[in-house]
């Protein structure tokens, strides 16, 4: 039983983090293979906070994601500029992910690449589901105001979108510092559930995972990417599959994805929009 | 006389070693509509772009209510008071029409990144009123039955129409048309022609309007700009400009002659 | 030591410059950028393994035959991974994700078949190190022959690009696909000569890589390094691609030896940024527009 409810906190302290690359990705059509980076900043911002100066567990986990909501501000204000292609910021993340890696890797603070251990297990499945709850009430909101729209907008045609009042490089930093910000409390979570992070856990492996969840559970949802990671996750777990198999499924539905079936489990809808009537329901092309 | 509301002077744009737009001046009378014709690759869609900020150009001046416009990026145009629509048709295909037109409006509402996070009653209150202006707009093109389709299920009419509501939306001053009769039928373009001028009424709007429909631009247009090469050909009334040797020889082929 | 560095950062340089090239090969005529280029450059160096391991080959032979079989894996990973997209004009956002797609599903294939243990190629030159200047300078005489075939292999590509058929059709394919297929040209066969380039310069850079280094599975992601050189010489140059490439193995190699080796790829990375931040084109790239 205990084994089960540990699946079920990463999965959900995974869903905030897909939730944040599904804002990018999904919503502002922006492609990042290394949000997981962005993750390893919150994790082991957070986690120096309590282990070495002995913060308050929601004042580590807020600090967290401010220091990746800043770092992503690096990367994004060069690389995200109006007339910039996106292969820019594409190339960037990636190096910055290799970067990272190195960098926590040769840092004292960080414990180098044996990893920070004995961190306080402060996460529990109570306060994930909380942190989760919000994250998605908070979410919706966002796609619901004006920047929401500024970033569906910037995916569907940034040419009309400028031409619609849209500053195309502010709502794209906007869309990649909120998505920061996300991971960057998924990474708090996730280093105090499993008290212990090393920098080989926010690499391309884990960017992946997140990307694959996105795109399978459709770009555009909110609800789609939720539900595939849960079932990235806890699948898996249930068939106790090696990591590297996982990771060769998760390309192959990468390429299969966009080859046929671009719009993914949920493309553009919601599990709400299922359950509406007749009336004001969307209809699609 | 009133001042001119758009002016364009000295205008010129090279891709490489080909000049869209050469050494092109004129101005666009407020409350008028102004057509600009031309040959295919006359430049006239460069224009556009040079207008709204998509293009730098090499030199010349665009001066819009005396202000200049040169190094202004397009949302910056947008706010100044000039919405255009596109060529192409640049609809936001997965939102649906209501959505279309709500994008530009609620971008002009001034509430930060923390209060819609939290979706404040302020927040709320200003949705809901922007969507019942969307609807009022969506309602002017026809469009009311339609809020909830989405734009790319429209059929290409309605969808130029959308685009036509989207840009009245952002609330312009100057409206700019890039052959908003493409791809239309001579009653559809009548209804269209008849649309433009009643908009124009409506909404005490400028109009400046990219079209090779020539009965579009007869009818509607008080003022012609010919183009040809990137370069000002001719200029002036519809009568006059039907009539001028260089246009006819240039563009409109002997058979307006007797129009 | 200074001319000890400037020698070792042109070697590398040289093997970044391939790679880089390769890429930019892909971009200036695709508009895309090929993120599975590493795993073209690492089945590259497996199949080089595979050559002299198992068959017995000599050096040539097994550049070639790496050069070859990356060159038609690329051409596969063309038809299967990106051709529908392509014609379906899918935004580049689709072709990138399919692109990631395919280098991580290949890389873990890898892993997952032929296992995680790191490589070595057997000696092809019996240590022989070239002393110049008075013994101030070593140099590897493999890294005297990657240094040359990379140079020859872009020279030979320029000749190519200028003199053959395909080569100007393929020059043409960059400055406007559409009107080359107007023209008469079969889009499908020069886009997939396109790949196979790339391919066979991704599989010498490989062949390269694992000689002087190891083989594994990951060895790919060493392609960041030329994305990076692309972007310094210009997102689509070739000869930008070959300049950023041998600057990049320069400046890098000078951070390695005077600053700390450990520094390198955060040097890579810092230097990206601050390019874009000052002169995003890099040094001979175009503004590509999108036609409004």
């Amino acid at each position: 039983m205990n084994y089960v409810l540990s699946i079920v906190t990463l999965a959900g302290i995974n869903m905030i983090a897909v939730l944040g690359l599904s804002i990018f990705t999904g919503f502002t059509g922006l492609f990042s293979f290394g949000h997981a980076a962005l993750v390893g900043i919150g994790a082991y911002a957070s986690a120096i906070l309590t282990y070495y100066y002995f913060v308050p567990f929601p004042i580590a986990l807020v600090a967290g994601m401010a220091a990746s909501a800043l770092v992503s501000l690096v990367i994004g204000i060069p690389t995200l500029r109006a007339r910039l292609r996106s292969d820019y910021f594409a190339i960037a993340i990636l190096g910055f992910g290799e970067a990272l890696r190195v960098i926590l890797e040769n840092l004292e603070i960080t414990n180098g690449a044996r990893g920070l251990p004995g961190i306080e297990p402060f996460t529990t499945l109570p306060i994930v589901a909380g942190c989760l709850a919000v994250s998605v009430w908070v979410a919706s909101n966002f796609l619901r105001s004006r920047y929401g729209a500024a970033c569906i907008a910037v995916r569907e045609d940034p040419v009309a979108a400028e031409m619609a009042g849209i500053n195309l490089f502010r709502t794209r930093l906007l869309s990649l510092v909120v998505s920061a910000a996300f991971c960057g409390l998924s990474g708090g979570l996730l280093a105090h559930f499993l008290s212990f992070i090393q920098p080989v856990m926010f690499t391309l492996v884990q960017s992946t995972a997140l990307l694959a969840a996105v795109i399978a559970g459709g770009m555009g949802s909110i609800s789609g990417p939720l539900i595939a990671s849960f079932i990235f996750i806890a699948m898996p777990e249930a068939l106790r599959v090696a990591q590297m198999w996982r990771l060769v499924a998760y390309g192959l539905v990468l390429v299969l994805i966009m080859l046929f079936r671009p719009q993914g489990l949920m493309g553009y809808q919601e599990l709400t929009t299922f359950f509406r009537r007749s009336g004001h329901e969307r209809r699609s092309a | 006389m009133s001042a001119a509301l758009l002016e364009v002077r000295g205008l010129t744009k090279a891709f490489g070693g080909i000049r869209a737009v050469d050494d092109l001046s004129f101005s666009v009378a407020p409350d008028a509509i102004t057509g600009i014709i031309g040959p295919n690759g006359a430049g006239k869609t460069t224009v556009f772009n040079l207008v709204t900020g998509v293009y730098r150009p090499d030199a010349g001046s665009i001066d819009f209510e005396g202000r200049s416009l040169l190094g202004i990026r397009p949302d910056q145009i947008v706010g100044a008071g000039i919405a255009r629509t596109f060529q192409n048709i640049r609809l936001f295909n997965r939102r649906t029409c209501l959505e279309n037109v709500l994008t530009p409006l609620l971008q002009k509402a001034p509430y930060s990144v923390p209060a819609a996070l939290l979706r404040t009653p302020g927040v709320r209150r200003m949705d809901r009123e922007l969507r019942e202006k969307s609807r009022f707009l969506l309602a002017e093109m026809g469009l009311e039955k339609l809020a909830d389709v989405q734009a790319s299920a429209l059929p290409y009419g309605l969808q130029r129409k959308l685009e036509i509501a989207r840009a009245l939306a952002m609330e312009p001053r100057l409206l700019l048309l890039d052959e908003p009769a493409a791809g239309m039928n001579p009653e559809e373009s009548r209804a269209l022609s008849a649309l433009i001028e009643e908009i124009r009424e409506r909404f005490n709007l400028t109009i400046l309007l990219i079209e090779h429909h020539m009965d579009v631009v007869m009818r509607v247009c008080s003022h012609i700009v010919v183009m040809n090469f990137g370069a000002l050909l001719a200029e002036g009334p519809p009568e006059k400009v039907r009539t001028d040797e260089r246009v006819l020889q240039a563009y409109l082929g002997k058979e307006y002659r007797n129009a | 030591m200074f001319l000890q560095t400037v020698v070792t950062g042109l070697s590398i340089g040289g093997i970044y410059a391939l790679m880089a090239v390769g890429y930019s090969l892909v971009f200036s005529v695709l508009s895309f950028s090929n993120f599975a280029h590493g795993a073209v450059i690492m089945l590259g160096a497996y199949i080089g393994l595979g050559l002299v391991t198992k068959l017995h080959f000599g050096l040539g032979l097994v550049v070639s035959g790496a050069m070859a079989g990356a060159g038609l894996i690329a051409i596969v990973n063309e038809k299967l991974a990106y051709s529908l997209l392509r014609k379906r004009k899918a935004p580049s956002l689709y072709l990138m994700i399919s692109a990631m797609g395919c280098a991580v599903f290949l890389e873990n294939m890898v892993y997952a078949t032929i296992g995680s243990r790191f490589y070595a190629f057997p000696e092809f030159f019996k240590q022989s190190v070239l002393c110049l200047f008075n013994g101030t300078c070593n140099i590897a005489l493999l890294d005297l022959f990657a240094f040359g075939i990379s140079i020859l292999a872009i020279l030979g590509l320029h000749l190519f690009l200028i003199h053959t058929r395909t080569g100007i059709a393929i020059r043409a394919g960059v400055s406007d696909m559409t009107m080359c297929s107007l023209m008469g040209v079969n889009l499908d066969r020069l886009i997939s000569i396109v790949f196979f380039l790339a391919g066979i310069f991704g599989g010498a850079a490989g062949v390269f890589l694992g000689i002087k280094y190891l083989v594994y599975p990951t060895m790919g992601w060493v392609t960041n390094k030329a994305y990076i050189a692309a972007v310094i010489g210009g997102l689509g140059s070739l000869p930008g691609a070959l300049l950023g490439g041998l600057i990049l193995g320069v400046l890098e190699t000078f951070v390695s030896t005077y600053v700390s080796s450990v520094m390198r790829d955060v040097f890579s990375f810092g230097l990206l940024i601050a390019l874009l931040v000052w002169r995003p084109n890099g040094l001979f790239g175009r503004d590509t527009g999108e036609k409004v």
